[in-house]
């Protein structure tokens, strides 16, 4: 009798018991990659710990935040991860903006407007950062000799855009801005899309100028919109590493550095998995300082 | 006149897009039919005067790229097979089951992906080092399928709910248990949710570089991305043969995306979740 109503259970099981059979793989999931590791993080945070060695963990209490607080590598990786953060957010959000504007255009063919939005997107960070890097080559890449061509650089001069510090973050903040801008446009023409056709009209009879159409209507119909994808934005690029990696390794020196790629150098090539997990908790406390700054900002404006 | 003027404005709007989101492919692709000669004379040429295929046949001879793209697809079909099964389930028990909190769950779920990867890969890479997991497949099919997770969960979620629930009651009047009816009912027709947030997990998977970068390095073991960042031979980055790669890389996602874009553009904007 027993066996039998077990199995009348798994054939037709109750809404509870079926709803935590069918959540149990995403959650064991999660707390296998997620909430594991999250423990596993702070915990190595607080030991000295070297794979490299083959020496056992020293604990070592709060000395590696220490380190980090008097190391000039972690401030000059925050610098520059905050700097790319500051200039490519609201970068993207910008050429975004006018690509789906563009986009939103009555075209007879939408393909190829769509399909130029989407490519960006679905191109490899890794790889646009080796496409962007050869477009800054000094000698034989295409931004020096259109530059050449405009007249804005002499022809025996050429910009060295990946070996002076702040060409090279120039350079990268471009590459990003044009990789991600797409993904904003994608979003924002969704939203553009939503817009009520009769608010234009109706703002067509009051006699108002397209520039404060755009104001009042574009702009404030759009903002939910905006502030989803700056969200996603700014989260993704508190953690930029493909690009710099492939376009700079972080040079000349370590003025393109970023955050991400301190840690990834600190416990991937130098194995020092104490250090690199303290690097990792500070990183995160940084994000969630500005995210949450960022939120409160965003969101009271809107 | 007057006619005229809008049709040229929206051929020049249309033109602005597409060149900016085609000319950096367009570029890769005239470069890996140069030869070396070509590519290092000046003024530097925009159109190859003498086109050769020769820098395709050395992408693939010089390292293993067939192995890469073998690499890629595998990891990125399992995680995506994987992804979507354990998301299927969850989702389906959010968007149906009358569980208590079933918003909170979602949140979760979906929360998880705020995590900055970065700060995980240090406890994933010991993690898998001490499993003595690193260079192998699964290194990066478990973590690709969290990553992956809130994306096709919020997408599937979506379609579990547009679907009505009286088909479902009718298969179940029909004789079919709870499952049976998920199985045979609601899982054909939210088929082309599937099918979208499939893209989407295959495209992140395709593209993931950090994780992979770090847990499978060896040669045989490298994904597309970090196999074509290590092209650097010792002396000097061969464009050429580099290019040719990155063609041979962007021709399958290029493909995948032209043939969906409607289907990839909705999965985006109802769930869309990376930079």
């Amino acid at each position: 009798m027993a066996t039998a109503s077990v199995i009348d259970r798994l054939r037709d099981p109750s809404e509870k018991t079926l709803g935590v059979l069918l959540l149990a793989p995403a959650f064991l999931l999660l707390a296998l990659i997620v909430i594991y590791p999250i423990g596993k993080l702070i915990f190595n945070s607080f030991f000295d710990l070297r794979l490299s060695g083959g020496g056992a963990a020293r604990f070592v209490g709060f000395e590696n935040y220490l380190l980090v607080w008097q190391d000039a590598d972690f401030w000059n990786a925050t610098k520059n991860t905050v700097l790319i953060t500051l200039v490519t957010v609201p970068g993207a959000l910008v050429v975004g903006l006018g690509l789906a504007m563009l986009a939103n255009l009555p075209f007879k063919h939408q393909w190829p407007v769509r399909l130029a939005l989407l490519l960006p997107w679905a191109l490899p960070l890794a790889f646009a950062g080796l496409i962007f890097a050869w477009f800054f080559h000094t000698e034989y890449g295409v931004v020096n000799d259109v530059l050449r061509r405009l007249g804005l650089q002499g022809p025996q001069e050429a910009t060295m855009w990946l070996l002076r510090p702040g060409w090279a973050m120039a350079a990268i903040c471009l590459t990003i801005i044009w990789k991600t801008s797409s993904f904003m446009a994608l979003i924002l023409l969704a939203g553009l899309q939503m817009i009520p056709k009769s608010l234009y009209e109706a703002a067509e009879v009051d006699g108002a100028s397209r520039w404060q159409q755009f104001w009042g209507i574009t702009i404030p119909m759009l903002m939910p919109s905006i502030i989803v994808a700056l969200i996603f934005r700014t989260i993704t690029a508190l953690q930029t590493f493909d690009i710099p990696y492939t376009m700079t390794k972080g040079g000349p020196g370590n003025a393109t550095e970023t955050l991400a790629m301190l840690i990834h150098k600190t416990t991937i090539e130098y194995l020092d998995v104490g250090y690199g997990s303290t690097l990792a908790v500070c990183m995160f406390l940084l994000s969630m300082v500005i995210t949450a700054f960022y939120l409160r900002h965003v969101g009271r404006s809107a | 006149m007057k006619m005229l003027q809008p049709r040229v404005l929206l051929f020049l709007a249309a033109g602005i897009v597409v060149l900016n989101g085609f000319f950096p492919a367009l570029w890769i692709l005239l470069t890996s039919l140069k030869t070396e000669a070509e590519l290092v004379s000046k003024p530097i040429t925009y159109w190859p005067h003498n086109p050769t295929l020769n820098n395709y046949v050395q992408a693939f001879s010089d390292q293993p790229l067939l192995r890469y793209l073998g690499n890629s697809a595998l990891v990125a079909i399992g995680s995506t097979v994987l992804s979507l099964f354990v998301s299927a389930l969850a989702a389906y028990a959010i968007a149906r089951l009358n569980l208590r909190r079933r918003q909170l769950i979602l949140t979760c779920i979906v929360a998880s992906s705020m995590f900055p990867l970065v700060t995980l890969l240090v406890p994933i890479f010991e993690t898998m080092r001490s499993l003595g997991l690193l260079n192998t497949y699964i290194a990066l099919i478990i973590p690709y399928t969290v990553l992956n997770l809130p994306v096709c969960t919020l997408v599937l979620v979506g379609f579990f709910q547009s679907i009505p629930k009286d088909l479902e009651n009718a298969a179940m009047i029909d004789g079919c248990t709870r499952l049976g009816a998920l199985w045979r009912v609601v899982v054909p027709l939210a088929a082309p949710g599937v099918f979208t947030a499939g893209i989407l997990a295959f495209v992140n998977a395709w593209d993931e570089f950090l994780l992979a970068l770090s847990l499978n390095s060896s040669a045989s073991m490298r994904t597309l991305p970090v196999g074509i960042t290590l092209y650097q031979g010792e002396f000097s980055f061969p464009w050429p043969i580099i290019s040719a790669a990155l063609v041979v890389a962007i021709v399958p996602i290029a493909v995948l995306i032209a043939l969906f874009q409607e289907r990839v553009v909705g999965g985006l904007t109802q769930g869309g979740l990376k930079g």
